[in-house]
């Protein structure tokens, strides 16, 4: 218990992580102490179902980012999984489990193919999945025109099973996509920072020249964080699906921002090299709680809440780049040694 | 230098020649589309596309990237079409947003250029903000009934059946090309793009110009957002969402490199022109409109694509070249091979 304490504490990103630990406490004392509803456990788990899936998305994007890429095509992959997801089941016949199956695949393939271009022709990360934002949110669009339904319904009365994804809840309290999402996060802690993989993606984005000549496949390496985080926008589409009880081509639209966030508010260096899970776990769930807390506690319409996370975002790295600016550095250094200065001179 | 010249040139003909082959593979197919009137209005429909590409160029020549655009522009469409339907002189109110355009560009330039954030991050981040601040300006009303000679003037046609507004938006491309070829401080924001040390070691002012690129930027959209508001003749509380793509897309279209200092604001008003007259194509083609986003999706693709595998072979067949010269009879295997 100790030594995995101690090395969390020197960890590079400690601090960071205490600032986002302490955010998140803040967060429940101000939104706790303006309405006491916020605290009910039953409510506050309730809320999870709607930021979950910016959370499950942003913890695998971290890899993305890592690797000093960006992928904002993930949002629209939510949509193509929930639409094939709902095509294949109520048209195509398949077994819903089959169908949640075929989606994961698509979603891959669709990462698969972003991926490699990125790694493999060289292509700027942010045109390819910025394509891609097109290429696959057109994609579902066409897929839903194979339904009978039109397609601004929406298609639903999806099978129980299939609904108790997100119905179900666990020790009859906790929702099964808080656990889904621990899961994950748990696989992505394990592969980021417990792994071979998650030092390969690191190096990667610390020095691309040096992993390849230390033997390190760049390419592969690079092209299967698209993958992953295309797999992580699927299982998110999924549980959208279920939630929501209807599968729709535009799901999940704007989460980009949300998922960009809450990754460079996790710490993640968007050059590249830098970032960690714990920091972008925590960073979702704070953007999260503020989107719940907000209207609940302040009467904010649901609509405004891009100011606050705006404002957020933009203190955050407006204030990592001054701590990281030798010459503020240097001024609170000399502003301190004044203040000892007086301090002794009161002294004597 | 001459040389360096010619390869920009050739990246703007490549997207014309795109464009016309795209009028001509059209025309082919429905002979009913080859009429003046229809390609007039394939380049009018593409001026709102046209100003905010030709702005977000000068945020991508400096080397950074700008996706508040979009919010920017359905912020100042929302502020001047309220100040035009409670009967403001078109001046005052057009004077209010781009006023309003040149402070967000200014705020930008500030995050990226002063405190040095990368701007992706930065300019999304007042891209939320933004777009909150239009919610709060109209309570998520639409903005309507905006005055009808304002409406109008958007079809009165200049030369041909070119609009006003394109002929405009056409002259000040043509200027601000001229401007950032021909004169000192226009070849900076190219210059800081290229080669933001080797800039500022030579005497040019990098942050200065990055952020005169956002104000520029921000400009842009404002005057982008006034003519999409005479334009549409309406202002939703999503007016705007996701033109920020649309701009970076055309640019990519139109030659220019994402990394900074390639391209010119030709190429990016062309891109302009083939992002938007995409859907009133298809409709020509016989397709639906659905297939919209997957087509330029893939066409967005295949350019950037093999713009990238022509750059990475003629890089090769450079050291190749280099090596030859070096070591004389054995790089002539080498280049063989």
């Amino acid at each position: 218990m100790k030594t995995w304490f101690n090395r969390l504490r020197k960890g590079p990103n400690f601090s960071w992580n205490a600032f986002l630990v302490l955010l998140l406490v803040m967060e429940f004392v101000i939104f706790g102490s303006a309405n006491q509803k916020f605290l009910r456990p039953a409510l506050l788990l309730t809320s999870a179902n709607d930021f979950l899936p910016v959370c499950m998305i942003s913890i695998f994007v971290t890899f993305v980012m890592i690797t000093g890429g960006i992928d904002i095509q993930v949002s629209s992959i939510v949509g193509l999984t929930s639409i094939v997801v709902g095509v294949a089941w109520q048209d195509f016949g398949l077994n819903i489990w089959a169908a949640v199956a075929l989606a994961v695949i698509v979603a891959a393939l669709c990462g698969a193919l972003s991926g490699f271009f990125i790694a493999y022709c060289g292509v700027q990360a942010m045109v390819v999945t910025l394509g891609g934002s097109f290429l696959y949110s057109g994609l579902a669009l066409l897929v839903s025109t194979l339904s009978s339904t039109e397609s601004y319904q929406g298609i639903s009365g999806f099978p129980d099973p299939f609904k108790q994804i997100t119905k179900y809840k666990l020790f009859g309290a906790v929702p099964l996509q808080i656990v889904i999402f621990l899961v994950l996060l748990a696989i992505a802690y394990l592969l980021l920072h417990r792994t071979k993989y998650g030092r390969r993606v690191y190096l990667v984005g610390v020095n691309p020249q040096a992993a390849r000549y230390s033997g390190v496949n760049t390419c592969r390496v690079i092209m299967s964080t698209y993958i992953l985080s295309a797999v992580s926008a699927a299982v998110a589409g999924v549980v959208m699906t279920s939630y929501l009880g209807t599968a729709k081509s535009d799901l999940g639209g704007n989460l980009t921002m949300n998922i960009i966030t809450a990754c460079v508010l996790g710490g993640t260096l968007s050059t590249g090299g830098k970032g960690s899970i714990i920091g972008t776990g925590l960073a979702s769930i704070a953007i999260g709680l503020l989107r719940f807390g907000m209207p609940l506690c302040f009467k904010v319409n649901t609509q405004y809440l891009d100011i606050p996370i705006g404002v957020l975002l933009l203190v955050v790295v407006v204030g990592r780049s001054l701590a990281g600016n030798p010459a503020v550095i240097a001024k609170f250094g000399r502003l301190r040694a004044g203040r000892k200065g007086k301090k002794e001179q009161a002294a004597a | 230098m001459t040389r360096m010249k010619s390869v920009l040139k050739a990246r703007e003909t490549t997207s014309f020649i795109f464009l016309a082959a795209l009028f001509l593979l059209v025309g082919v197919i429905n002979p009913s589309f080859l009429t003046m009137g229809n390609i007039s209005a394939c380049f009018n429909t593409s001026v709102v596309y046209t100003l905010v590409a030709v702005g977000m160029a000068f945020a991508v020549f400096v080397g950074e990237i700008d996706v508040s655009v979009g919010s920017n522009l359905g912020f100042v469409a929302t502020v001047v079409g309220c100040l035009l339907r409670d009967g403001a002189n078109w001046a005052y109110a057009f004077g209010v947003g781009i006023v309003i355009g040149a402070l967000v560009g200014l705020f930008n330039g500030w995050g990226v250029a002063v405190m040095k954030v990368p701007s992706l991050i930065f300019t999304l981040g007042t891209n939320g903000i933004l777009r909150g601040l239009m919610y709060i300006y109209t309570g998520g009303a639409w903005v309507e009934n905006l005055p009808k000679s304002f409406k109008d003037f958007s079809s009165v046609t200049l030369i041909g059946s070119f609009t006003v507004y394109y002929c405009c938006a056409v002259a000040l491309v043509a200027g601000i090309h001229i401007i950032l070829t021909r004169t000192r401080r226009g070849r900076y924001f190219i210059a800081v793009g290229d080669n933001a040390g080797g800039a500022e070691l030579v005497g040019i002012p990098a942050v200065r110009t990055k952020v005169l690129a956002y104000v520029i930027c921000g400009v842009l959209s404002a005057v982008a957002g006034i003519i999409f508001c005479s334009r549409i003749g309406f202002v939703t509380s999503a007016s705007g969402n996701g033109y920020e793509m649309k701009a970076v897309a055309a640019c990519v279209l139109g030659g220019i490199s994402l990394s900074g200092g390639v391209g010119s604001v030709i190429g990016s008003a062309i891109g302009a022109v083939i992002m938007a007259s995409i859907s009133y194509l298809l409709v020509f083609m016989g397709f639906s409109s659905n297939y919209d986003n997957a087509i330029t999706g893939i066409i967005l693709i295949t350019i950037v694509v093999i713009d990238a595998l022509m750059q990475r072979r003629s890089a090769v067949r450079n050291r190749h070249a280099r090596l030859a010269a070096r070591t004389a009879g054995e790089g002539e295997e080498v280049s063989a091979k």
